[in-house]
């Protein structure tokens, strides 16, 4: 019982996790259909914001949390500015292949400038610890996860449903000219969008790094990968869709990891990704997601 | 004149390019050059597999170098001598490390493995559009690579694939890489080809009109998975050495970069972009070891080579979209400048 209660926690953290990053990419994409490939390179940027600062600084531990949210955002803002702005009303493809390239150049100016290898981070030691339940110690950074989670996703939901803002980017998501017609401007939704995307990616990367205790140009790529797949589950673009598809993904994961012998453990990422193949021809809409009528959208 | 005669004269001044270009190496280069032009070949015909599928059908795919992979660690698998195997995968599935195929045998298997694997990931990806298709073509990619990596019995997992006997040389390479050009080109001109392109540019359109989209981009998956194959086949069988990271996300960049700053939506645009890329790459790849120009020593700068990639794409995409070729191949540039030249002189737009 005890295994299951522990494992049921590792699932939830992982999910939310997930959940995290993949709200970011369905809020951009929702937005202005944009498949976010560099949404990774937030994480790594939020992480070497921490670094950096440390270095140069040398504030007390605890600051460095929101020097990473901060610096994720500020990164998704200046993607939004510098790389995406002129690719906005190309195909989908084209903006998709664009951050696909934002994303190398990121990853070989940290190993440039900075090195391959991996440069330590602390967390604080209140985040590591554990604490007891009656018989069962738990991690408190499995719990400050769910728990922020959550948190943040009231934030999101309460900007979304309580500003004018989130409601021009819900707007947005179904019709955009229709959200410029009633006088709203368009680069300040998108902004907000990838503003958003960073915050959220920025909490995801403080637990990231926290497990990790390093920073490395490329540890945005395997998060990045889940995240992808969580949008895929939950359908693309879909905010609710992205965060049951983060839980399901970390319950998944953690499912397989339990059950799965050890000789083929290996190949969980394999069995992750023919259930993302299975899921996009299968059900396209996603596991939540209804079929939308597109019309003349349709592709 | 018939498609495949028309198709053939149309290939010349590529074919003529490519083996000047071979030629002018063998002739003046050191055996390192030879070395690189090589591989710049494999890399072609890689983008030419790439160009197939993805420049018709206007859908970015990111799995091709999957296929790359499987043909390559295939004909390893098959042909490296059985001594070398008894030490490298003791043991292996399928008693194939007592087995060991003669050169064309092992090719031929290793390509008809590469077809069923793509006819089977090309059934499911054929009915994906847009950014669903792009997903699920990296899926593969990734599927493919742990397989890769974690079937430590057949392939030695994430350690190098080490002794497949060295067999081709550069002129192998500038043979096959013509052939693919003639193929990606009859493909493009067939009547497959022009739908796929129509499904590429307005799929309702082409779907209106009774294109089989499925059908098409199926054929297209299959096409270009062969000729990937090929450019994985060539890559191993000269380089004696691969690993799973031979034909992951690098190499994918590197391809994709090739095929946008050409053009995707032509041939020569593959062409082009594949040898500006190539040039510049190794431009960058002598600058990351900091060297001495003009009496200053350069600092070592690793990543160079990654960042002129990533910086080739996205300046493409945000000054040129259509790459550099557009929509022409070679030899329609000069009737069409020529054509504009004219409608200049007499005073139209």
């Amino acid at each position: 019982m005890d295994y299951f209660l522990q494992q049921t926690l590792n699932a939830l953290s992982i999910g939310g996790e997930y959940a995290l990053l993949a709200l970011g990419l369905a809020i951009v994409f929702s937005v202005m259909g944009l498949v976010n490939f560099a949404h990774g390179e937030l994480i790594t940027l939020g992480g070497y914001a921490m670094y950096f600062t440390l270095l140069f600084a040398g504030p007390p531990v605890a600051l460095l949390i929101p020097v990473c949210i901060l610096g994720a955002m500020l990164a998704a803002v200046a993607f939004d500015k510098v790389a995406f702005r002129p690719v906005r009303n190309a195909p989908p493809t084209t903006g998709l292949l664009t951050a696909f390239g934002v994303s190398i150049i990121i990853q070989n100016i940290l190993v440039i400038f900075v090195a391959t290898r991996a440069r330590p981070v602390p967390t604080p030691d209140w985040m590591r610890g554990n604490f007891m339940v009656g018989e069962l110690s738990i991690p408190v950074l499995q719990v400050l996860e769910f728990a922020v989670t959550c948190l943040a996703l009231a934030g999101l939901l309460l900007l979304l449903n309580r500003t004018v803002v989130g409601l021009a980017m819900r707007a947005a998501a179904k019709d955009f000219v229709a959200v410029r017609m009633v006088g709203i401007k368009a680069n300040r939704v998108i902004m907000t969008a990838f503003a958003v995307s960073g915050v959220l990616a920025g909490i995801a990367a403080v637990f990231i790094i926290s497990r990790r205790g390093a920073v490395d140009p490329f540890m945005g790529f395997i998060p990045l990968l889940k995240a992808f797949v969580a949008c895929v589950l939950g359908g693309f673009g879909s905010l609710l869709g992205a965060l049951v598809g983060g839980i399901v993904l970390g319950c998944v994961e953690v499912f397989l990891q339990v059950v799965l012998p050890p000789d083929i453990a290996g190949y969980r990422d394999a069995f992750v990704f023919l259930l993302v193949g299975l899921v996009l021809v299968l059900k396209p809409e996603g596991l939540v997601g209804k079929r939308a009528e597109l019309g003349d959208k349709e592709e | 004149m018939s498609l495949i005669t028309q198709t053939a004269a149309r290939t010349i001044l590529p074919a003529i390019v490519l083996a000047g270009a071979a030629a002018l190496v063998m002739l003046l280069g050191q055996p390192f050059h030879e070395r690189v032009a090589y591989v710049f070949f494999t890399n072609l015909i890689i983008v030419l597999g790439l160009q197939v599928f993805m420049g018709n059908s206007n859908v970015a795919n990111l799995g091709h170098i999957a296929f790359a992979g499987i043909a390559g660690y295939a004909v390893a698998i098959l042909y490296t001598p059985v001594a070398l195997k008894a030490a490298l995968i003791p043991g292996a599935p399928f008693g194939l490390d007592n087995v060991a195929l003669g050169l064309v045998p092992a090719i031929l298997v290793a390509l008809a493995i590469t077809l069923l694997v793509a006819l089977l990931s090309g059934l499911a990806l054929s009915r994906l559009t847009g950014v669903a298709a792009t997903i699920g073509t990296m899926a593969l990619l990734v599927i493919v690579h742990v397989v890769l990596v974690n079937w430590v019995e057949l392939t030695r997992g994430p350690r190098a694939f080490y002794g497949v006997p060295v067999i081709f040389t550069l002129p192998w390479a500038v043979g096959a890489a013509v052939i693919a050009v003639y193929i990606a080109k009859l493909f493009r001109e067939s009547q497959d080809g022009i739908q796929l392109r129509a499904t590429g540019d307005n799929l309702l359109a082409a779907k209106a009109m009774g294109v089989d989209v499925e059908r098409v981009r199926l054929k297209a998956w299959i096409l270009g998975a062969f000729l990937c194959g090929t450019g994985g086949i060539l890559f191993t069988l000269f380089n004696g050495t691969i690993a799973p990271n031979s034909f992951y996300f690098s190499q994918t960049f590197l391809t994709i970069a090739m095929l946008i700053l050409g053009g995707m939506r032509s041939v020569s645009g593959a062409i082009t972009g594949s040898i500006v890329v190539a040039v510049g790459f190794e431009v960058f790849r002598s600058l990351e070891n900091g060297p001495v120009i003009l009496g200053i020593d350069l600092p070592e700068a690793f990543g160079l080579t990654g960042f002129f990639l990533g910086a080739v794409i996205v300046l493409s995409l945000t000054f040129r979209p259509m790459g550099l070729m557009g929509n022409d191949e070679w030899e329609d540039v000069w009737p069409a400048l020529r054509a504009r030249l004219a409608g200049r002189r007499e005073g139209r737009p």
